[in-house]
Parts: C-alpha cells; sequence; structure tokens
C-alpha cells in the first residue's frame, strides 16, 4: 500500500517547524543556510504533482527536521562569546 | 520542550566558574604571569596577535578550509559516543557496526565520482594520497619508468614529492602553464617520453580556481598508456567528477573542502588496468594493504556524509555561488578600477576568485582587511613572504603578486556577507591608494615603467 501524500496543513506545519529550528541556531551562517535552504526546497517542490514522489519529499523533510533539531542543540552548547561581525554591525 | 529544558540546566550548570577566594593558594595559581597568546574573548571582541576585532569575521576563505556542514556532524556524532569500536575488530558488535559504517562510507565516496567501492581507500587526507600516489607509482615502477610530468600550479606536496624523486634520481619536467592557468596540451605531447610514469596535473586549482581541460588531458594519457593522477581536493563536491570519463588512474580526494571533517581523504585506485603503488605508510595491511593503520570510523563517516551531501547539493550549491561571484565582482568593480581577476575566467570554479588590485601593497591590504577571514596565495605558503609560486608561474608582475586577494565563496556564504566584503574591501583599497605616491603618478598620466630611478 503506497504512502498518502502529505496534506497541505502538514507540509505547512513541517516548513513552519524547520524555519522556526533555523532561528533557534546560534551561528550565524548555519541559521541563514537553514532558512533559505528550507524556503528554495519548499518552493522548489511545490511543483510535484506525483503521490509518491511528495510523500518522499515530505518524509525526507522530516527527518531533516530531526537532524536540524539535534544540532541546534549541539551548536547552542558550544556557542563562542563574540558573535559574528554580521550581527554585531546593524 | 525536554530538549529546551536539558538545554537550560546544561548551561547553568556547565559554563557558571567556581569562585575563588582572594588570598588564597588558588589565587595565586589563578594569575598567570606570562602573556598568553590564547585569544582573550570577551563580550567586547577578541584580541589576539595584537589586534583587537569587534566580533568573528566573516569567512571568505573556503578553499583554506571549509566549515563543517549540521548534517556532517549529525553523522558523525553517535561514532564518537557509543559507537566507538574499530572497523578491524571482527569478533564483536563495536567492530562489525564500525566496519558496515566504513564500508558504506566508501559506496558514498565512489558514487560522488562514478567508481567502484572496491577503488576507494581511505587515508588521512590529500597530502597523503598525493604522496601515495607520486612516490608510491614511481617506487613501483621504478625499473621501467624514470620520468614524471607535472605542472608548475601544482600543490606544494606535488612538488615537494617531485623534489624528493629527482633527489633519488628520477628526472622531473614541470610544464609551463599559459598565463590564463591552463595547460597546454601540445606542450604536454611534446614533453611525454617513453619512459614517462606519471602525468599528475591538478583538476582545480586551490589559488586561482581554474579547471584544467580534464578529458583531453585524459586522452592523452589513454593514447600513450601512461598513468593519469590528479588531485581533485578543491574540484570535489563542485564540478561534476567522472573517472571513466577524465580516464584518471589515480585521484586525492580531502574531506574538510567539501564541507566534511579534516584528517580524512581518499584515493582513488583505477582496478581496470590495475594501478600498484607501494604503500608509504606500512603495518597491519588494513586498506588493501595501501594505507596501514586503524580506519578513524567517524572521519570516514563524516566524509562519506559530505559527498553524499555534496552530491544531492551540488547544482543549487553552484548557481548560488555562481551568482554571489558575480555580485563581489561586480560590486568591487563598480567603484574600484586596476583590478585584474587572476586565471582563466570562462574555465573556472566560481567559488574561488583571486584578484590583484593594483598601486596597493598586498600586506598592508590584508592587515586592514581583519574583519573578512580571506587570504593572499595560499594557506600552505602564507607563512613566507615570498610571493606565491602559482601566480609567478602565470606571468603576473612581481607587484601585482604581492596584492593578491583570494576570496572564497562556499555553500554557507550570505549576499549580505559578501555586499559586506565589497565595502570592507573598497574602503580599505581607497585608503591605501589615497596614500600612496605612485597611484598619483599614474593618475598624472606617467607610465611607472618608464621612470628611471636614481640611486640616492
Amino acid at each position: 500500500m503506497a504512502i498518502p501524500a502529505p496534506s497541505r496543513s502538514e507540509i505547512l506545519a513541517l516548513f513552519r517547524s524547520l524555519l522556526r529550528t533555523a532561528r533557534q541556531y546560534t551561528d550565524y551562517n548555519v541559521r541563514e543556510y537553514t532558512k533559505r535552504r528550507t524556503s528554495d526546497a519548499f518552493r522548489r517542490n511545490s511543483h510535484i504533482s506525483d503521490p509518491a514522489a511528495a510523500a518522499a519529499a515530505f518524509s525526507d523533510g522530516k527527518s531533516q527536521l530531526e537532524v536540524a533539531r539535534r544540532q541546534a542543540v549541539v551548536y547552542s552548547l558550544y556557542t563562542p562569546k563574540v558573535k559574528s561581525i554580521m550581527e554585531i554591525h546593524t | 520542550m525536554a530538549t529546551k529544558l536539558m538545554t537550560s540546566i546544561l548551561r547553568r550548570t556547565s559554563l557558571k566558574p567556581s569562585p575563588v577566594r582572594p588570598l588564597s593558594t588558588a589565587a595565586a595559581a589563578a594569575v598567570s604571569p606570562l602573556p598568553t597568546a590564547e585569544p582573550q574573548e570577551d563580550p567586547t571582541g577578541i584580541s589576539i596577535k595584537g589586534v583587537k576585532i569587534s566580533g568573528r569575521p566573516l569567512y571568505l576563505d573556503m578553499q583554506a578550509t571549509s566549515p563543517v556542514d549540521p548534517r556532517v556532524l549529525d553523522a558523525m556524532l553517535p561514532f564518537y559516543l557509543s559507537r566507538y569500536g574499530n572497523p578491524h575488530s571482527r569478533t564483536h558488535l563495536y567492530g562489525w557496526e564500525s566496519d558496515e559504517a566504513v564500508e558504506s562510507a566508501r559506496s558514498q565516496v565512489a558514487s560522488l565520482i562514478n567508481a567502484s567501492p572496491k577503488e576507494i581507500v581511505f587515508t588521512s587526507g590529500a597530502t597523503e594520497c598525493n604522496n601515495i600516489s607520486v612516490k608510491g607509482v614511481m617506487h613501483f615502477y621504478k625499473d621501467k619508468k624514470r620520468h614524471v610530468i607535472t605542472t608548475q600550479t601544482e600543490h606544494k606536496c606535488v612538488l615537494d614529492s617531485c623534489r624528493h624523486l629527482q633527489q633519488e634520481g628520477f628526472d622531473i619536467t614541470y610544464l609551463p602553464v599559459r598565463p590564463d592557468g591552463l595547460v597546454d596540451l601540445d606542450t604536454l605531447r611534446s614533453a611525454i617520453r617513453p619512459d614517462t610514469g606519471l602525468i599528475s596535473i591538478m583538476a582545480v586549482n586551490n589559488e586561482i580556481g581554474v579547471i584544467q581541460p580534464m578529458e583531453e588531458i585524459g586522452e592523452i594519457c589513454k593514447e600513450f598508456k601512461i598513468p593519469f593522477h590528479t588531485d581533485a581536493a578543491q574540484a570535489l563536491g563542485k564540478i561534476p567528477i567522472d573517472v571513466d570519463k577524465w580516464n584518471v588512474s589515480l585521484m586525492s580526494l580531502s574531506g574538510h573542502k567539501v564541507y566534511g571533517p579534516k584528517g580524512v581523504g581518499a584515493l582513488y585506485m583505477r582496478r581496470r588496468p590495475r594501478i600498484r603503488v607501494e604503500p608509504q605508510m606500512n603495518g597491519g595491511g588494513q586498506e588493501r594493504g595501501i594505507r596501514s593503520g586503524t580506519v578513524p570510523t567517524p572521519l570516514v563517516v563524516g566524509m562519506g556524509a559530505a559527498c553524499e551531501l555534496a552530491m544531492k547539493e551540488m547544482e543549487y550549491d553552484e548557481e548560488r555561488i555562481k551568482g554571489l561571484q558575480e555580485r563581489l565582482l561586480n560590486g568591487i568593480r563598480a567603484k574600484l578600477d586596476g583590478v585584474v581577476v587572476n586565471g582563466s575566467v570562462e574555465r573556472r570554479y566560481a567559488g574561488n576568485l583571486n584578484l590583484s588590485f593594483a598601486y596597493v601593497e598586498g600586506e598592508s591590504l590584508l592587515m586592514g582587511l581583519k574583519e573578512v577571514a580571506v587570504s593572499s596565495g595560499s594557506a600552505c605558503t602564507s607563512a613566507s613572504l615570498e610571493p606565491s609560486y602559482v601566480l609567478r608561474a602565470l606571468g603576473v608582475d612581481e607587484d601585482m603578486a604581492h596584492t593578491s586577494i583570494r576570496f572564497g565563496i562556499g555553500r554557507f556564504t550570505t549576499e549580505e556577507e559578501i555586499d559586506r566584503a565589497i565595502e570592507l574591501t573598497v574602503k580599505q583599497v581607497v585608503k591605501l591608494r589615497e596614500m600612496s605616491p605612485l597611484y598619483e603618478m599614474v593618475k598624472e598620466g606617467i607610465d611607472i615603467k618608464k621612470i628611471q630611478w636614481s640611486q640616492h
């Protein structure tokens, strides 16, 4: 039995969780990358019509969310005392 | 929810230092009389080597090394925490699971270069791979083959290995390159002798970023049946690599240039036709006898994860980095004149931009760019004051070679960082040029090369 394609609300929930996790990163470069990559990936995958491919992309997104959550914790444990120059100058 | 609680507790308990009572022996010990060379970090900035910066510089030196991708770190951590077995232990779970991880990493690396996992040998980095390739191949075939062809712009480890071979009595031809950094195929053809045992040409240069015509060189090597070695450390994960299309027999790969950990690399060795090498590390016969020593599972898993990521992200990263490179170059050219790009502009990896600024002194430019982490020349040669040998091989004038700056753009670089780098570079160059009497003379129209400098 094929895995059903994710519903619109599920996709939006995943998108929001990924962006929320991205905001938690204390490293400037990784934070910006996670936000940007998430938006670009969801935008690119928004044109998928085949339900199997959509389900595969969704489950890939969920596993990326798990990775992002764990690494946000690790990065916050080892935050350097001084921030990046990009975060200091306005 | 639980993780938030856990991290806040951890942060509170682990970072608070225990109070030191005054007049106690602990207080005396805590005051260090010697000035330390460690960076003094406090919330107002970092002070190291007499320089004070208000924050961590923005990183534009991707050719020296690249930050470890969080997804790669995630793959590596279990092998430092609970799965710490030696992959060569055959008798228990720790060894079996570690071995499985190493083999799966091997196939991840192999699929990025379109090779078979049996052709990959893990080493400690591209330098070791280059040593094995150059010295190992020539020592193995030393009875019949006494000649090696390489270029003048190779990485120092290849050139040094060749110099070592020269001392042993081999002949080495260092091919000159054209002013755009590319190797001339006819020069290569004419340098080939009947006793040529190896041709070593790097795929993407670390200093100027030019991409050599690999397929054409591979064709020549196939025609003359000479093993072709390439140092693909900078090329891996950035340009599509196919060992069959390029017809390489040996390829050096590095982990820390593809957002993986430092201290690991891989050597591709062709099986059909088989290339044989004399091992440089002797021992228990691991890695098919080519490189003995325990395979570092966490590092190897990291390299495998980095290669798999690179395969998925190559197209996306390339598009983005190309856009950023154009932004950087146009931004600098819009505000400054006398900016020269070193190396071919067409056959170039987009993430490497090597610029020379005329009438500006290189050391002072770098000293003023403390908020941007860039390099001039390559990290390996930056300790000495002489200008980079790569730029000299391109025929760049001494004064232009001294002012070259290499901007390295990567996966994690943002548009704002590029804009800030443009701003800082332009400001510094303008400041230096204003102070420069040479620049004044040029503005008045005097041709500097025609000046007769008098002795005082």
